[in-house]
């Protein structure tokens, strides 16, 4: 009796093998003329009987689908701004190395991408420039995943400022990207300008979508020391590359009181039972919830 | 014994899965509906709109947490992180029971996000009772295993897979979500007689029921939940009510989803099938 370890090992093994013959043409991945590795047909025979209407091979393709189908459709929706400026034949390609290469290891879809940035920074399937700008772009799409499922804490009224130990956010995602990836979101087609770096904030509004702005290097670094939690004096404990200017603290300040940025570190029981928001019924984007689910995809044939 | 120790003790009739499309409905019209069956991975979070949604859910109708992630079937155990989440999320529901496949989906932390089937060995009846019973202590509420479509056996099979559901759910002393369209689905990719299933499984241990609607392909079929119920699939949820009595009844549906009223009124169907089953039970009880 083959061990329930080993067959577990072998046949999620097979299911990440690539797509191939029908089911890989009834995606989007580029076509490929062999069919399946005779590993693959050999582990369907070894694992499974031959059953009243489907052979082995045909009964582990209908996983092997079902696996790829899933993460496929997952990540396309999760990273559209990337699509579109990798252009398809790229951006399946990325996605298929991706996945071959960084299974999942989270319980959950929306974590699929979670590695697409750092993958896509050294993947050799397009030339330099783009390795650049797909990845910051990946960095800044997956951001957005983040912040939708990110905990809200109370904000912190400005009586409370001086006295109160502070916290970022925790759906305020900062980014430093190494090309100005925020532009590509405006293009029909990919057409790289300056690569001069920029320092983001990607957050969730009061209506409950995503946001984001360009944020000030300093300013930058003041809000990752705000996200170390502290006092107020905390942040400014330390000196920074460029001494801000009064005015341009008040301003950022300010900016940061409106956007509800700063937040009350929590009590053991508010991280147990984070702050939610409750808005307006027609108010709330509700896209992206329904990632996990039990039904199979449909097929083609 | 009795399916009320599986349920909290609490009855419910028939309900739908909580679904996007259908949020800004059910929020803004309130329609009457016994329950909802929510899918727990998608509301394991810090914050943000899944747990908003699911606040403002909570307010007005009862919720029963259904999972895909527990993976009980794994060889190399459940995922401990996986239990704490789901715990928290059960105190912030307070669902009278949780249910999830009986499955396995992950090995060496390397995920499918799939409902794989699991050799029906003694080994595996043993090490998946043994993560049931372990994921039963943890959550501290009553938990309930469902029979998955699958497509596919394994050589080296040591029993059917209703054995295996019976012989799993014993030793590790949980309810059973009956999915008779599963059983529908597996019986045609597999060929046995569904009913023989049905007959089979411990009624005493059914917490509640699915039904849904699959896609028949020429020889097979997939588990789709994009239609509606078929004869077949009725036949054996009046079946499997007049074994086990007056069953909380779900509808599945999740690909082409149809109109809030649309899905209710599919799922409504179930009433008048379970009254006709309680009658012929109450026939046989009389003869």
């Amino acid at each position: 009796m083959r061990p329930l370890e080993q067959t577990q090992r072998e046949f999620l093994s097979a299911l990440q093998m690539p797509l191939r013959g029908r089911s890989r043409a009834s995606t989007e991945l580029p076509p490929v003329d062999e069919g399946h590795s005779p590993e693959f047909l050999a582990k369907a025979e070894e694992l499974l009987k031959h059953g009243a209407n489907l052979s082995p091979a045909e009964s582990l393709e209908l996983y092997h689908r079902q696996y790829w189908f899933r993460l496929l459709d997952s990540i396309a929706e999760d990273f559209p701004v990337l699509r579109k400026m990798a252009g398809e034949e790229s951006f399946w390609s990325l996605m298929e190395a991706y996945l071959l290469d960084c299974p999942s290891a989270s319980f959950t879809l929306r974590h699929l991408g979670s590695r697409l940035a750092d993958f896509t920074a050294c993947w050799d399937g397009v030339e330099e420039v783009k390795r650049r700008w797909f990845s910051a772009l990946a960095r800044l799409e997956y951001a957005y995943m983040e912040i939708f499922e990110s905990a809200e804490w109370e904000s912190v009224p400005p009586a409370d400022l001086a006295t109160a130990e502070l916290g970022l956010q925790p759906h305020v995602k900062l980014l430093e990207l190494t090309v100005p990836a925020d532009l590509c979101a405006e293009w029909e087609n990919f057409s790289p300008e300056d690569e001069a770096p920029i320092y983001l904030a990607v957050w969730r509004d009061e209506s409950g979508r995503a946001a984001q702005c360009r944020i000030d290097p300093v300013e930058f670094v003041l809000l990752a020391r705000l996200r170390q939690r502290g006092m107020l004096a905390s942040l400014f404990a330390q000196p920074t590359d460029r001494e801000p200017a009064p005015e341009e603290v008040s301003e950022w300040f300010s900016n940061w009181q409106n956007r509800r940025w700063i937040a009350f570190a929590p009590t053991a029981e508010t991280e147990e039972f984070p702050i939610i928001q409750h808005r307006g019924v027609r108010d709330i984007d509700w896209s992206r919830i329904d990632k996990m689910g039990s039904q199979a995809r449909l097929m083609e044939d | 014994m009795s399916a009320a120790k599986f349920t909290g003790g609490v009855e419910l009739a028939t309900g739908i899965g909580l679904r996007s499309p259908h949020y800004g409905h059910i929020l803004s019209e309130k329609p009457t509906v016994d329950w909802f069956e929510i899918i727990s991975e998608n509301y394991m979070v810090e914050g943000g709109r899944p747990l908003e949604v699911l606040d403002l859910i909570l307010e007005q109708y009862r919720v029963v947490q259904h999972g895909v992630g527990l993976y009980p079937g794994n060889a190399d155990g459940v995922d401990r992180d996986h239990l704490k989440r789901l715990k928290r999320l059960v105190k912030r529901t307070k669902t009278p029971w949780i249910s999830d496949h009986l499955c396995w989906g992950s090995i060496d932390g390397s995920m499918s996000h799939d409902l794989l089937p699991i050799p029906f060995t003694f080994e595996a009846v043993r090490k998946t009772a043994e993560n049931l019973r372990m994921t039963q202590d943890f959550l501290e509420v009553p938990l309930a295993v469902e029979n998955v479509s699958s497509y596919g056996d394994f050589n080296g099979n040591e029993m059917t897979e209703w054995e295996f559901l019976a012989e799993v759910s014993e030793l590790a002393d949980v309810g059973i979500l009956l999915d008779v369209n599963n059983i529908y689905v597996s019986s045609i990719n597999n060929g046995f007689d569904p009913l023989e299933y049905v007959n089979f499984v411990p009624p005493e241990r059914v917490a509640q029921i699915h039904i849904a609607g699959h896609s028949r392909y020429e020889r097979f079929i997939i588990d789709t939940h994009d239609h509606p119920v078929i004869d077949p699939v009725w036949k054996l949820y009046e079946r499997a009510i007049e074994r086990c009595g007056a069953v909380a009844t779900l509808l599945e549906w999740d690909g082409k989803i149809p109109s809030f009223e649309e899905v209710w009124t599919e799922a409504r169907k179930s009433e008048a099938w379970r009254e006709s089953a309680l009658a012929k039970k109450a026939d046989h009880a009389a003869a």
